[in-house]
């Protein structure tokens, strides 16, 4: 699946990646991946610019370390991530709820 | 004994992927370093992955290389953020700078009871107008780059307008740093008289001789950001 159609999803996508503790950015991608069933297949490299403007927008925190000689840079959520991330799944719960009535093939009540 | 040659080359497409990445990235030059060593933990961290699973060290770089997308595509994505981080710098910056070159130029001005120091616009201070209009220009301008890459500035929205805003402003600061000094440089051409004070002269010329050629160095690098985000 292209990026584009995850446009307007990737933020929150990228939060629910770190709900369950900091990850570095290749882990982030393949929990994207794994957590679709590897619809959401993104070019690696465009995940980092996405998790910088998370970052700079402070819903997730960056830290280095040093993993096998080399710098890592690994994200976790902060207080306003985690608020921004129980936002977004309720207005999913809503919008996916609204969406899978309509077009479950039930007659809406206007056209009865 | 093909094994230990095809790993150094493996690096090297790594390195010159990443090489390909940093030349076309704009901003800060700790920012774009930064980037390129969490890009390349991210590759080495994909290469590994794909060795793991058995494939051989060309196939692996090739893979990981495939995985990250193009040096370009990579590049521009990144663009919004760096044009931000680096207006944002520019901003704080000139903020900074700001008042302590005002103070510098008042003191100067005070110091030597110099015609605006009794409001008086005349000679070469006759321009000093452009200094006002460049402060009621770099004010709103420097407001804007502050709030539109802070945390509420909607990340990712309207690139171009931090770039745009600092660089209004860094230009805002050329155009007063160059009108207080060539006041000055006419002011003492004119007759600076036997009694001048010249420490605080010297200290106001030097801090906009000084922020007059960072700003216009800032200049042109938020419009180099801003034409990476167009």
């Amino acid at each position: 699946m292209r990026a584009e159609v995850l446009k307007g999803h990737l933020d929150a996508l990228l939060l629910a990646t770190l709900a369950a503790g900091p990850r570095h950015g290749y882990a982030i991608k393949e929990a994207l991946r794994a957590g679709s069933g590897g619809r959401f297949d993104l070019p690696t490299g465009t995940v980092y610019p996405a998790l910088h403007r998370l970052e700079r927008a402070g819903l997730i925190r960056g830290s280095w370390s040093v993993v096998n000689g080399r710098r890592r840079r690994s994200y976790e959520l902060t207080p306003s991530g985690r608020r921004a991330l129980s936002d977004e799944r309720s207005s999913w719960r809503e919008f996916s709820a609204a969406v899978s009535a309509l077009l479950a093939g039930a007659p809406s009540p206007a056209a009865t | 004994m093909s094994g230990p040659r095809q790993r150094p080359a493996g690096r090297d497409a790594v390195a010159d992927y990443l090489a390909a990445v940093a030349a076309r990235l704009t901003g800060p030059a700790t920012a774009r370093v930064a980037i390129c060593d969490e890009l390349r933990d991210g590759l080495l961290e994909t290469l590994e992955r794909h060795l793991a699973r058995g494939r051989s060290h060309q196939q692996a770089t090739a893979a990981a290389i495939a995985e990250f997308g193009d040096p370009a595509t990579v590049a521009a994505a990144f663009g919004p953020e760096l044009a931000a981080v680096q207006a944002r710098r520019v901003a704080l910056g000139l903020l900074a700078t700001g008042p302590l070159v005002g103070l510098a130029w008042i003191a100067a001005v005070a110091a030597n009871a110099m015609p605006p120091w009794r409001l008086q616009l005349s000679g070469p201070w006759l321009a000093l107008p452009l200094v006002g209009l460049a402060v009621a220009v770099a004010g709103p301008a420097l407001g804007l780059t502050v709030a539109a890459t802070g945390r509420l500035g909607g990340a990712g929205r309207r690139a171009t307008l931090p770039p745009t805003t600092a660089a209004t402003a860094a230009l805002a600061a050329v155009v007063a740093d160059l009108t207080l000094l060539a006041s000055i440089t006419g002011q003492l051409l004119a007759g600076p008289g036997p009694s001048v004070v010249w420490a605080p002269v010297v200290l106001a010329a030097g801090a906009s001789l000084t922020r007059a050629t960072l700003a216009g160095r800032a200049l042109r690098r938020c419009l180099a950001s801003r034409a990476a985000v167009t």
